[in-house]
Protein backbone atom coordinates (compact mmCIF):
# COMPACT_ATOMS: atom_id res chain seq x y z
CA UNK A 1 0.00 0.00 0.00
CA UNK A 2 2.47 2.28 0.91
CA UNK A 3 4.77 1.32 -2.01
CA UNK A 4 1.32 2.13 -4.16
CA UNK A 5 0.72 5.22 -2.33
CA UNK A 6 4.36 6.11 -2.88
CA UNK A 7 4.53 5.41 -6.65
CA UNK A 8 1.54 7.65 -6.76
CA UNK A 9 2.72 10.21 -5.23
CA UNK A 10 5.50 10.04 -7.56
CA UNK A 11 3.49 10.74 -10.75
CA UNK A 12 1.41 13.35 -9.12
CA UNK A 13 4.59 15.45 -8.35
CA UNK A 14 5.72 14.91 -12.08
CA UNK A 15 1.98 15.56 -12.94
CA UNK A 16 3.02 18.87 -11.33
CA UNK A 17 5.99 19.73 -12.00
CA UNK A 18 5.30 19.22 -15.68
CA UNK A 19 2.58 21.63 -15.18
CA UNK A 20 4.51 24.32 -13.94
CA UNK A 21 6.97 24.21 -16.68
CA UNK A 22 4.48 24.40 -19.06
CA UNK A 23 4.92 27.90 -20.09
CA UNK A 24 8.39 28.23 -19.11
CA UNK A 25 9.59 25.00 -20.67
CA UNK A 26 7.59 23.05 -22.51
CA UNK A 27 9.93 20.78 -23.82
CA UNK A 28 10.95 19.71 -20.58
CA UNK A 29 7.65 19.65 -19.63
CA UNK A 30 6.81 17.12 -22.31
CA UNK A 31 9.79 14.83 -21.55
CA UNK A 32 8.04 14.38 -17.90
CA UNK A 33 4.42 13.68 -19.04
CA UNK A 34 5.82 10.85 -21.65
CA UNK A 35 6.79 9.36 -18.61
CA UNK A 36 3.82 10.06 -16.75
CA UNK A 37 1.04 8.73 -19.91
CA UNK A 38 3.32 5.73 -19.82
CA UNK A 39 2.63 4.53 -16.04
CA UNK A 40 0.67 2.07 -15.47
CA UNK A 41 -1.39 4.19 -12.84
CA UNK A 42 -1.80 7.11 -14.83
CA UNK A 43 -1.85 6.06 -18.43
CA UNK A 44 -5.12 5.92 -18.30
CA UNK A 45 -6.16 8.89 -16.57
CA UNK A 46 -7.82 11.65 -18.90
CA UNK A 47 -6.91 14.44 -16.69
CA UNK A 48 -2.88 13.33 -17.18
CA UNK A 49 -3.78 13.22 -21.52
CA UNK A 50 -5.12 16.48 -21.17
CA UNK A 51 -2.56 18.40 -19.49
CA UNK A 52 -0.50 16.65 -22.00
CA UNK A 53 -2.55 17.79 -24.61
CA UNK A 54 -1.56 21.64 -23.32
CA UNK A 55 1.88 21.26 -23.26
CA UNK A 56 1.76 20.81 -26.86
CA UNK A 57 -0.35 23.18 -27.16
CA UNK A 58 2.70 25.52 -25.37
CA UNK A 59 4.99 24.17 -27.90
CA UNK A 60 3.12 24.57 -30.66
CA UNK A 61 2.14 28.09 -29.75
CA UNK A 62 5.84 28.79 -29.71
CA UNK A 63 6.95 26.98 -32.60
CA UNK A 64 3.84 25.41 -35.07
CA UNK A 65 1.07 27.98 -34.81
CA UNK A 66 1.27 28.79 -38.85
CA UNK A 67 2.40 25.32 -39.77
CA UNK A 68 -0.33 24.30 -42.58
CA UNK A 69 0.90 20.77 -41.77
CA UNK A 70 2.41 20.46 -37.88
CA UNK A 71 3.62 17.16 -36.22
CA UNK A 72 2.85 18.87 -32.69
CA UNK A 73 -0.57 19.59 -33.83
CA UNK A 74 -1.78 16.12 -34.89
CA UNK A 75 0.30 15.31 -31.44
CA UNK A 76 -2.35 17.64 -29.71
CA UNK A 77 -5.34 15.97 -31.90
CA UNK A 78 -4.51 12.44 -31.28
CA UNK A 79 -3.35 13.28 -26.99
CA UNK A 80 -6.80 14.97 -26.97
CA UNK A 81 -8.50 11.63 -28.71
CA UNK A 82 -7.40 9.75 -26.03
CA UNK A 83 -8.47 12.01 -23.46
CA UNK A 84 -11.73 11.91 -25.02
CA UNK A 85 -11.99 8.49 -24.98
CA UNK A 86 -11.20 8.20 -21.33
CA UNK A 87 -14.89 9.59 -20.41
CA UNK A 88 -13.67 12.78 -19.09
CA UNK A 89 -15.70 14.59 -16.52
CA UNK A 90 -17.34 17.69 -17.79
CA UNK A 91 -14.93 20.42 -16.95
CA UNK A 92 -12.51 18.53 -18.62
CA UNK A 93 -14.85 18.04 -21.90
CA UNK A 94 -15.26 21.74 -21.79
CA UNK A 95 -11.52 21.93 -22.18
CA UNK A 96 -11.48 19.22 -24.46
CA UNK A 97 -13.69 21.16 -26.72
CA UNK A 98 -11.90 24.64 -26.00
CA UNK A 99 -8.57 22.65 -27.44
CA UNK A 100 -10.64 21.97 -30.68
CA UNK A 101 -11.67 25.16 -30.64
CA UNK A 102 -8.35 26.95 -30.38
CA UNK A 103 -7.11 24.75 -33.11
CA UNK A 104 -9.76 25.06 -34.93
CA UNK A 105 -8.91 29.37 -34.99
CA UNK A 106 -5.61 28.24 -35.64
CA UNK A 107 -6.20 27.21 -39.23
CA UNK A 108 -8.57 30.13 -39.57
CA UNK A 109 -5.40 31.90 -39.03
CA UNK A 110 -3.27 29.72 -41.17
CA UNK A 111 -6.37 30.40 -44.39
CA UNK A 112 -4.91 33.91 -43.81
CA UNK A 113 -1.39 33.93 -44.07
CA UNK A 114 -1.80 30.93 -46.91
CA UNK A 115 -4.01 33.80 -48.73
CA UNK A 116 -2.28 37.22 -48.05
CA UNK A 117 1.27 35.96 -48.12
CA UNK A 118 1.74 33.17 -50.27
CA UNK A 119 -1.32 33.02 -52.84
CA UNK A 120 -1.74 29.19 -51.53
CA UNK A 121 -5.03 28.74 -52.81
CA UNK A 122 -4.78 24.91 -52.58
CA UNK A 123 -3.04 25.28 -48.90
CA UNK A 124 -5.90 27.76 -47.83
CA UNK A 125 -8.65 25.25 -48.74
CA UNK A 126 -6.98 22.65 -46.68
CA UNK A 127 -6.65 25.06 -44.14
CA UNK A 128 -10.04 26.09 -44.14
CA UNK A 129 -11.70 22.44 -44.72
CA UNK A 130 -9.69 21.38 -41.19
CA UNK A 131 -10.88 24.88 -39.36
CA UNK A 132 -14.32 23.55 -39.99
CA UNK A 133 -14.04 19.79 -39.35
CA UNK A 134 -12.20 20.66 -36.21
CA UNK A 135 -15.02 23.35 -35.55
CA UNK A 136 -17.48 20.69 -36.07
CA UNK A 137 -16.16 18.69 -33.21
CA UNK A 138 -17.19 21.19 -30.52
CA UNK A 139 -20.26 22.32 -32.58
CA UNK A 140 -21.77 19.35 -34.78
CA UNK A 141 -24.43 22.26 -35.99
CA UNK A 142 -22.89 24.90 -36.62
CA UNK A 143 -23.95 26.60 -39.83
CA UNK A 144 -20.98 27.37 -41.69
CA UNK A 145 -22.53 29.86 -44.22
CA UNK A 146 -20.82 32.66 -42.96
CA UNK A 147 -17.76 31.81 -43.05
CA UNK A 148 -18.09 29.85 -46.56
CA UNK A 149 -19.16 33.72 -47.64
CA UNK A 150 -16.32 35.68 -45.70
CA UNK A 151 -13.24 32.88 -47.10
CA UNK A 152 -14.89 32.63 -51.06
CA UNK A 153 -15.19 36.44 -51.21
CA UNK A 154 -11.51 36.74 -49.82
CA UNK A 155 -10.08 34.13 -52.24
CA UNK A 156 -12.29 36.09 -55.04
CA UNK A 157 -11.22 39.78 -54.06
CA UNK A 158 -7.14 38.05 -54.16
CA UNK A 159 -7.45 36.53 -57.14
CA UNK A 160 -9.68 38.48 -59.07
CA UNK A 161 -6.61 41.02 -58.78
CA UNK A 162 -4.10 39.24 -59.53
CA UNK A 163 -6.29 38.10 -62.75
CA UNK A 164 -7.34 41.96 -63.21
CA UNK A 165 -3.67 42.83 -63.34
CA UNK A 166 -2.82 39.86 -65.91
CA UNK A 167 -5.23 38.32 -67.82
CA UNK A 168 -3.00 35.29 -68.81
CA UNK A 169 -3.33 34.47 -65.12
CA UNK A 170 -6.16 32.23 -66.13
CA UNK A 171 -5.56 29.92 -62.89
CA UNK A 172 -6.26 32.53 -61.14
CA UNK A 173 -9.14 33.93 -62.60
CA UNK A 174 -10.64 30.74 -62.40
CA UNK A 175 -10.58 30.43 -58.64
CA UNK A 176 -11.55 33.65 -58.38
CA UNK A 177 -14.51 33.05 -60.55
CA UNK A 178 -15.67 29.70 -59.13
CA UNK A 179 -14.97 31.65 -55.46
CA UNK A 180 -17.34 34.88 -56.14
CA UNK A 181 -20.00 32.34 -57.85
CA UNK A 182 -20.16 30.45 -54.61
CA UNK A 183 -20.73 33.50 -52.84
CA UNK A 184 -23.66 34.04 -55.51
CA UNK A 185 -24.94 30.60 -54.76
CA UNK A 186 -24.92 31.37 -51.31
CA UNK A 187 -26.47 35.11 -51.23
CA UNK A 188 -27.33 36.17 -54.81
CA UNK A 189 -27.31 40.07 -53.70
CA UNK A 190 -23.88 40.48 -52.32
CA UNK A 191 -23.03 43.25 -53.79
CA UNK A 192 -18.95 42.56 -53.21
CA UNK A 193 -19.44 39.07 -55.07
CA UNK A 194 -21.63 41.03 -57.49
CA UNK A 195 -18.79 43.92 -57.98
CA UNK A 196 -15.73 41.58 -58.24
CA UNK A 197 -16.93 39.54 -60.51
CA UNK A 198 -18.55 42.27 -62.44
CA UNK A 199 -15.03 44.15 -62.43
CA UNK A 200 -13.30 40.88 -63.26
CA UNK A 201 -15.47 40.41 -66.50
CA UNK A 202 -15.86 43.78 -67.34
CA UNK A 203 -11.92 44.33 -67.01
CA UNK A 204 -10.86 41.40 -68.99
CA UNK A 205 -13.07 43.21 -71.35
CA UNK A 206 -10.59 46.10 -71.64
CA UNK A 207 -7.49 43.98 -71.32
CA UNK A 208 -9.01 42.11 -74.27
CA UNK A 209 -9.47 45.37 -76.49
CA UNK A 210 -5.74 46.41 -74.78
CA UNK A 211 -3.67 43.32 -75.95
CA UNK A 212 -4.90 43.41 -79.52
CA UNK A 213 -1.94 44.73 -81.82
CA UNK A 214 -2.55 47.52 -84.17
CA UNK A 215 -2.09 45.42 -87.31
CA UNK A 216 -5.34 43.47 -86.57
CA UNK A 217 -7.27 42.54 -89.31
CA UNK A 218 -10.56 43.63 -89.48
CA UNK A 219 -12.15 40.19 -88.76
CA UNK A 220 -9.94 39.63 -85.86
CA UNK A 221 -11.06 42.82 -84.61
CA UNK A 222 -14.61 41.86 -85.20
CA UNK A 223 -14.25 38.49 -82.89
CA UNK A 224 -12.50 40.75 -80.32
CA UNK A 225 -15.46 43.25 -80.56
CA UNK A 226 -18.00 40.33 -79.86
CA UNK A 227 -16.41 38.77 -76.60
CA UNK A 228 -15.69 42.28 -75.12
CA UNK A 229 -19.38 42.97 -75.55
CA UNK A 230 -20.25 39.46 -74.18
CA UNK A 231 -18.13 40.06 -71.35
CA UNK A 232 -19.37 43.88 -70.55
CA UNK A 233 -23.01 42.89 -70.82
CA UNK A 234 -22.24 40.28 -68.28
CA UNK A 235 -20.28 42.75 -65.89
CA UNK A 236 -22.89 44.96 -66.36
CA UNK A 237 -25.98 42.67 -65.17
CA UNK A 238 -23.79 41.89 -62.01
CA UNK A 239 -22.98 45.55 -61.10
CA UNK A 240 -26.44 46.97 -62.51
CA UNK A 241 -27.84 44.65 -59.65
CA UNK A 242 -25.74 46.08 -56.47
CA UNK A 243 -26.49 49.92 -58.20
CA UNK A 244 -29.87 48.69 -57.58
CA UNK A 245 -29.59 48.01 -54.25
CA UNK A 246 -27.93 50.64 -53.41
CA UNK A 247 -27.97 53.56 -55.74
CA UNK A 248 -25.05 55.67 -53.77
CA UNK A 249 -22.36 52.76 -54.05
CA UNK A 250 -19.70 54.67 -55.71
CA UNK A 251 -17.97 51.79 -57.05
CA UNK A 252 -20.84 50.70 -58.94
CA UNK A 253 -21.60 53.96 -60.74
CA UNK A 254 -17.70 54.84 -61.57
CA UNK A 255 -17.90 51.15 -62.98
CA UNK A 256 -21.31 51.31 -64.88
CA UNK A 257 -20.33 54.40 -66.18
CA UNK A 258 -16.87 52.39 -67.98
CA UNK A 259 -19.77 49.77 -69.14
CA UNK A 260 -21.87 51.61 -70.93
CA UNK A 261 -18.97 53.85 -72.61
CA UNK A 262 -18.02 50.66 -73.85
CA UNK A 263 -20.85 49.50 -74.72
CA UNK A 264 -21.73 52.86 -76.32
CA UNK A 265 -24.83 52.70 -74.71
CA UNK A 266 -25.20 56.82 -75.22
CA UNK A 267 -28.09 57.85 -73.00
CA UNK A 268 -26.87 55.51 -69.85
CA UNK A 269 -23.48 56.36 -70.44
CA UNK A 270 -24.36 60.31 -70.29
CA UNK A 271 -26.86 59.54 -66.97
CA UNK A 272 -23.87 57.59 -65.19
CA UNK A 273 -21.20 60.47 -66.12
CA UNK A 274 -23.28 63.09 -64.07
CA UNK A 275 -23.77 60.80 -61.38
CA UNK A 276 -20.04 60.57 -61.30
CA UNK A 277 -19.46 63.80 -61.64
CA UNK A 278 -22.65 64.81 -58.97
CA UNK A 279 -20.33 62.02 -56.30
CA UNK A 280 -16.68 63.78 -57.39
CA UNK A 281 -15.85 60.90 -58.89
CA UNK A 282 -12.68 60.60 -61.01
CA UNK A 283 -13.22 59.55 -64.22
CA UNK A 284 -10.02 60.27 -65.63
CA UNK A 285 -11.63 63.25 -68.44
CA UNK A 286 -9.06 65.54 -70.01
CA UNK A 287 -6.30 63.57 -68.42
CA UNK A 288 -2.71 64.48 -70.39
CA UNK A 289 -2.12 62.54 -73.68
CA UNK A 290 0.73 60.28 -73.24
CA UNK A 291 4.45 62.65 -73.05
CA UNK A 292 5.76 63.72 -76.73
CA UNK A 293 8.96 62.36 -75.81
CA UNK A 294 7.50 58.57 -75.33
CA UNK A 295 5.49 59.58 -78.69
CA UNK A 296 8.28 60.41 -80.57
CA UNK A 297 10.59 57.83 -79.73
CA UNK A 298 11.15 56.16 -83.43
CA UNK A 299 12.84 53.12 -81.93
CA UNK A 300 11.19 49.50 -82.78
CA UNK A 301 8.88 51.08 -85.65
CA UNK A 302 7.58 48.65 -87.90
CA UNK A 303 6.07 49.08 -91.20
CA UNK B 1 -9.81 16.10 -10.08
CA UNK B 2 -9.65 20.01 -10.30
CA UNK B 3 -7.48 21.53 -12.96
CA UNK B 4 -4.78 23.33 -11.67
CA UNK B 5 -4.61 24.86 -15.40
CA UNK B 6 -8.14 26.35 -15.37
CA UNK B 7 -6.88 29.60 -15.46
CA UNK B 8 -5.03 28.57 -18.56
CA UNK B 9 -7.77 27.94 -20.13
CA UNK B 10 -9.82 30.95 -19.49
CA UNK B 11 -6.67 33.40 -20.58
CA UNK B 12 -6.92 30.99 -23.62
CA UNK B 13 -10.18 31.01 -24.38
CA UNK B 14 -10.40 34.75 -23.96
CA UNK B 15 -7.24 34.97 -26.44
CA UNK B 16 -8.76 32.96 -28.93
CA UNK B 17 -11.64 35.19 -29.17
CA UNK B 18 -9.86 38.44 -29.82
CA UNK B 19 -7.88 36.59 -32.29
CA UNK B 20 -10.65 35.49 -34.22
CA UNK B 21 -11.81 39.45 -33.99
CA UNK B 22 -8.50 40.10 -35.17
CA UNK B 23 -8.64 37.57 -38.11
CA UNK B 24 -12.07 38.73 -39.36
CA UNK B 25 -10.98 42.17 -39.40
CA UNK B 26 -7.41 41.31 -41.20
CA UNK B 27 -10.27 39.33 -43.64
CA UNK B 28 -12.50 42.30 -44.14
CA UNK B 29 -9.62 44.80 -44.77
CA UNK B 30 -7.73 41.86 -47.36
CA UNK B 31 -11.09 41.77 -49.35
CA UNK B 32 -11.24 45.87 -49.74
CA UNK B 33 -8.00 46.27 -50.44
CA UNK B 34 -8.15 43.76 -53.37
CA UNK B 35 -11.07 45.18 -54.37
CA UNK B 36 -10.04 46.78 -57.91
CA UNK B 37 -11.83 49.46 -59.77
CA UNK B 38 -12.71 49.36 -63.27
CA UNK B 39 -10.15 49.85 -65.93
CA UNK B 40 -10.03 53.38 -67.51
CA UNK B 41 -8.91 51.94 -70.68
CA UNK B 42 -11.70 53.17 -73.59
CA UNK B 43 -11.67 50.47 -75.82
CA UNK B 44 -13.60 52.16 -78.25
CA UNK B 45 -10.94 54.99 -79.12
CA UNK B 46 -8.62 51.25 -79.31
CA UNK B 47 -11.06 50.08 -81.54
CA UNK B 48 -11.29 53.30 -84.21
CA UNK B 49 -7.54 53.22 -84.09
CA UNK B 50 -7.04 49.66 -85.09
CA UNK B 51 -9.53 50.62 -87.76
CA UNK B 52 -7.89 53.55 -88.85
CA UNK B 53 -4.50 51.72 -89.06
CA UNK B 54 -6.45 48.96 -90.88
CA UNK B 55 -7.52 51.65 -93.56
CA UNK B 56 -3.80 53.19 -94.32
CA UNK B 57 -3.66 49.13 -95.12
CA UNK B 58 -6.61 49.39 -97.54
CA UNK B 59 -5.74 52.60 -99.35
CA UNK B 60 -3.06 53.54 -101.36
CA UNK B 61 -2.08 57.27 -101.23
CA UNK B 62 -1.10 59.25 -104.27
CA UNK B 63 2.63 59.53 -104.92
CA UNK B 64 2.92 63.15 -104.03
CA UNK B 65 1.40 62.20 -100.57
CA UNK B 66 4.55 59.09 -100.32
CA UNK B 67 7.31 62.13 -99.25
CA UNK B 68 7.12 63.44 -95.35
CA UNK B 69 5.26 61.98 -92.31
CA UNK B 70 1.61 60.70 -92.81
CA UNK B 71 -0.56 62.80 -90.88
CA UNK B 72 -3.57 61.96 -89.16
CA UNK B 73 -5.64 65.10 -88.32
CA UNK B 74 -7.92 64.89 -85.67
CA UNK B 75 -10.88 67.44 -85.82
CA UNK B 76 -13.07 67.78 -82.22
CA UNK B 77 -12.67 67.56 -79.40
CA UNK B 78 -11.48 63.52 -77.68
CA UNK B 79 -8.83 63.13 -76.16
CA UNK B 80 -8.95 59.50 -75.62
CA UNK B 81 -8.68 59.11 -79.32
CA UNK B 82 -5.85 61.54 -79.76
CA UNK B 83 -3.83 59.51 -77.07
CA UNK B 84 -4.57 55.92 -78.66
CA UNK B 85 -3.40 57.13 -81.87
CA UNK B 86 -0.65 58.83 -80.54
CA UNK B 87 0.41 55.83 -79.30
CA UNK B 88 0.03 53.27 -82.37
CA UNK B 89 2.01 56.43 -84.05
CA UNK B 90 4.47 55.75 -81.68
CA UNK B 91 5.18 52.09 -83.00
CA UNK B 92 3.86 52.65 -86.54
CA UNK B 93 4.54 53.49 -89.87
CA UNK B 94 3.09 53.37 -93.07
CA UNK B 95 5.07 52.15 -95.63
CA UNK B 96 8.15 54.42 -95.08
CA UNK B 97 6.30 57.20 -93.69
CA UNK B 98 6.84 58.20 -89.41
CA UNK B 99 3.32 58.72 -88.37
CA UNK B 100 2.20 62.00 -87.55
CA UNK B 101 -0.58 63.00 -85.43
CA UNK B 102 -2.25 66.67 -85.18
CA UNK B 103 -5.67 67.76 -83.34
CA UNK B 104 -7.56 71.08 -83.24
CA UNK B 105 -11.17 71.69 -82.53
CA UNK B 106 -11.80 73.91 -85.24
CA UNK B 107 -10.25 72.97 -88.71
CA UNK B 108 -7.36 74.57 -89.89
CA UNK B 109 -6.69 74.64 -93.32
CA UNK B 110 -3.17 75.18 -93.40
CA UNK B 111 -2.76 71.37 -92.43
CA UNK B 112 -2.53 68.97 -95.41
CA UNK B 113 -3.41 65.63 -94.10
CA UNK B 114 -3.44 62.10 -95.23
CA UNK B 115 -6.31 61.46 -93.14
CA UNK B 116 -9.20 63.43 -91.39
CA UNK B 117 -10.85 61.60 -88.63
CA UNK B 118 -14.19 64.05 -87.74
CA UNK B 119 -15.14 63.27 -84.34
CA UNK B 120 -18.46 62.75 -83.06
CA UNK B 121 -19.19 66.48 -81.75
CA UNK B 122 -18.81 67.65 -85.64
CA UNK B 123 -22.04 68.64 -87.79
CA UNK B 124 -22.42 67.28 -91.14
CA UNK B 125 -22.12 70.68 -92.59
CA UNK B 126 -18.39 70.74 -91.16
CA UNK B 127 -17.63 67.74 -92.77
CA UNK B 128 -19.32 69.58 -96.43
CA UNK B 129 -17.23 72.17 -96.23
CA UNK B 130 -13.93 70.09 -95.51
CA UNK B 131 -14.61 67.76 -97.91
CA UNK B 132 -15.36 70.41 -100.72
CA UNK B 133 -11.68 72.20 -100.11
CA UNK B 134 -9.80 68.62 -99.96
CA UNK B 135 -11.47 67.50 -103.37
CA UNK B 136 -8.62 65.48 -104.93
CA UNK B 137 -5.95 66.17 -101.95
CA UNK B 138 -5.39 62.80 -101.23
CA UNK B 139 -7.23 62.63 -97.81
CA UNK B 140 -9.10 60.40 -96.89
CA UNK B 141 -12.04 61.58 -94.62
CA UNK B 142 -13.43 59.71 -91.80
CA UNK B 143 -16.40 60.80 -89.61
CA UNK B 144 -18.56 60.07 -86.72
CA UNK B 145 -21.72 60.96 -87.26
CA UNK B 146 -25.14 60.22 -89.09
CA UNK B 147 -24.97 61.42 -92.62
CA UNK B 148 -21.20 61.47 -92.70
CA UNK B 149 -20.84 59.97 -96.25
CA UNK B 150 -23.59 62.07 -97.59
CA UNK B 151 -21.62 65.49 -96.22
CA UNK B 152 -18.92 64.36 -98.18
CA UNK B 153 -16.65 61.38 -95.71
CA UNK B 154 -15.18 58.74 -97.57
CA UNK B 155 -16.06 56.55 -94.46
CA UNK B 156 -18.21 56.35 -91.14
CA UNK B 157 -17.90 55.12 -88.28
CA UNK B 158 -21.34 53.41 -87.04
CA UNK B 159 -22.07 51.46 -84.10
CA UNK B 160 -24.43 48.09 -84.81
CA UNK B 161 -25.58 46.27 -81.58
CA UNK B 162 -22.64 48.28 -79.31
CA UNK B 163 -20.61 46.70 -82.47
CA UNK B 164 -17.86 49.30 -83.68
CA UNK B 165 -18.76 49.34 -87.99
CA UNK B 166 -17.91 51.45 -90.93
CA UNK B 167 -19.90 52.41 -93.66
CA UNK B 168 -17.94 53.09 -96.99
CA UNK B 169 -18.89 55.89 -99.77
CA UNK B 170 -16.92 54.80 -103.19
CA UNK B 171 -16.86 57.89 -104.99
CA UNK B 172 -16.07 60.33 -102.25
CA UNK B 173 -12.57 58.39 -101.73
CA UNK B 174 -12.16 57.93 -105.43
CA UNK B 175 -12.74 61.98 -105.45
CA UNK B 176 -10.28 62.36 -103.00
CA UNK B 177 -7.65 60.67 -105.07
CA UNK B 178 -7.41 57.61 -103.16
CA UNK B 179 -7.37 53.59 -104.34
CA UNK B 180 -8.43 50.45 -102.64
CA UNK B 181 -8.72 47.10 -103.06
CA UNK B 182 -12.53 46.01 -104.29
CA UNK B 183 -12.12 43.48 -101.17
CA UNK B 184 -12.54 46.21 -99.27
CA UNK B 185 -15.79 46.84 -100.00
CA UNK B 186 -16.80 43.67 -97.92
CA UNK B 187 -15.77 44.90 -95.02
CA UNK B 188 -17.92 47.69 -94.88
CA UNK B 189 -21.35 47.09 -92.86
CA UNK B 190 -22.59 49.58 -95.62
CA UNK B 191 -22.21 51.08 -99.36
CA UNK B 192 -23.31 54.67 -99.65
CA UNK B 193 -23.98 55.69 -103.11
Amino acid sequence: MILISATMLAQEDKLSRAQGLMTSDPGQALLIMDSVIQHPQTKNDFYTWTVRAYIYYELYKKTEKLKLHSAIRDSILSTIKTASELKPDSESFQSINRMYKSLSSGYKKIVKVLLEDSLNYEGSQEAFNNYKKLLLKVEPKHNFEADDIEYNLTVGSIFSNIFNEDNKKTKAGEIAKVALLKVLGMQPTNSSANLNLGLMYYNQAANLSKSLEYGADFTEIDAIQDNMIKLAKQSEKLIRSVYDNDNKNTKSILALYYIYRMLVDTPKFEEFKKKCKEMNLDIGENKPAATEENLNNPQNKDK
Amino acid sequence: MNFKSNTIFVRLVKSLKSINRYILFILCLISLRFQQGPSSFDAVSKTKVLFIYGFTKNFEWPDEKKTDNFIIYVVGKNDNLVSELKKMAAVKKVGEQDIEIKNTTLVDNNINPHIVVFTSDNDPKTISELSSKMKSKGSLLISETTGGCKAGASLNFTYIESKLKFEYKEDAAKKAGLKTKEEFKKMAVKIID
